[in-house]
């Protein structure tokens, strides 16, 4: 349990970093693109915003929340691990839809969201599923 | 179990990402640029707005499907209306094709627009409009509602939009800018110097120029 709540920090982290920097860079001007090259065309679309809010704002409370969760597991709270699940599976929902988006509506892609798709699987895949309470 | 411990670590590690994610933001804009190449001086013919005999030339390579460009372009607005004499506003088109489905047509679209005296209008409607034909199967027929708008007589704004000569004036734009190295939208030149990084806003814009114009007495 120890080693799934590390790998979840883990990758919490990694995205914390990804979202955090594309909400800094967004409003700033280009984006460098060196590998998808249509980040641009996603990040300043009409679907990466919500509420007028952008979207990576929310991946970025997304993952300090799994980050710290994973933590308090790493540190012996092992049922805090599940607790992620449910924010897990909103955010790998969320950005299926996101990446589906990308390929069929916008027709680009943009490097720094698809690995954050890639981080929010694999954070939702290692989450354990909330265990329902046996009756007595 | 102490939550003394899990809350430094989460503390540090808030920080840590701030950190990183903060350096990563400004070592990529602040990446001097790997030896601008420099504009031809002769544009050749262009749309342009502003004292045709201004001290500052500023090019645009743009594409009118590019959200960035979007982005830039009231900035280009508020600083022509800043300074109306000091500065040449000149657009060229830069349609990424490859990524933009609707550019090339779009570009087409202002130059039709432009044989009507119509170009900087249409290219408002452009922008304006983006999201709408950029993601339309058939944006022919919405660049036709735009020059219906603008009052264009619409046999010659579809017979323009199809004519060789237009298009060749979009290639050429493009030569022109593949020749200045010019690798994305937008791009900008300053009397010729490729602004980079691109400014965040009219204010750098502005400090962009003045640096070209002292370096240029």
């Amino acid at each position: 349990m120890k080693l799934r709540a590390a790998a979840i920090a883990v990758l919490s982290f990694v995205g914390m970093v990804d979202s955090l920097y594309l909400s800094l860079k967004r409003g700033a001007g280009p984006i460098p693109c060196t590998i998808t090259g249509g980040c641009n065309d996603v990040l300043y679309s009409a679907y990466s915003e919500l509420a007028g809010i952008p979207i990576s704002w929310f991946g970025l409370a997304f993952y300090t929340v799994a980050l710290s969760f994973a933590v308090f597991a790493g540190f012996g709270q092992t049922r805090s691990l599940a607790w992620i699940f449910w924010p897990a599976a909103a955010a790998f929902a969320i950005s299926m839809g996101l990446v589906g988006i990308q390929a069929f509506v916008l027709r680009a892609y943009c490097e720094y969201c698809l690995l954050s798709a890639g981080l929010v699987t694999a954070i939702f895949l290692l989450t354990p599923r909330p265990r329902r309470a046996q009756p007595a | 179990m102490s939550k003394t411990k899990p809350i430094i670590v989460i503390a540090v590690a808030i920080a840590l990402a701030a950190s990183a994610a903060v350096y990563l933001s400004r070592q990529s804009s602040d990446e001097p640029a790997s030896a601008p190449a420099p504009l031809a001086v002769n544009l050749g013919e262009s749309r342009f707005l502003g004292n045709p005999d201004a001290p500052v030339t500023l090019v645009e390579f743009g594409d009118y499907q590019c959200p960035s460009c979007k982005h830039y372009h009231p900035m280009t607005k508020e600083l022509l209306r800043r300074h109306p004499d000091k500065v040449k506003f000149e657009f060229r088109h830069f349609p990424l094709v490859e990524i933009h489905r609707n550019a090339m047509g779009a570009a087409l679209a202002a130059e039709a627009a432009g044989e009507q005296g119509k170009f900087w209008e249409m290219h408002d409607l452009l922008f304006q409009w983006q999201e709408k034909w950029s993601a339309s199967s058939n944006p022919e027929s919405e660049f036709l509602a735009y020059a219906a708008q603008l009052g264009l007589d619409s046999n010659r704004f579809m017979q323009v939009m199809r004519s060789p000569e237009v298009q060749q004036r979009i290639l050429s734009d493009i030569t022109r800018g593949r020749q200045a190295s010019v690798m994305g939208t937008p791009t900008f030149f300053v009397n010729g110097q490729r602004i980079e990084p691109l400014p965040a806003n009219v204010d750098e814009f502005i400090r962009a120029m003045d640096d070209q114009l002292r370096a240029a007495r």
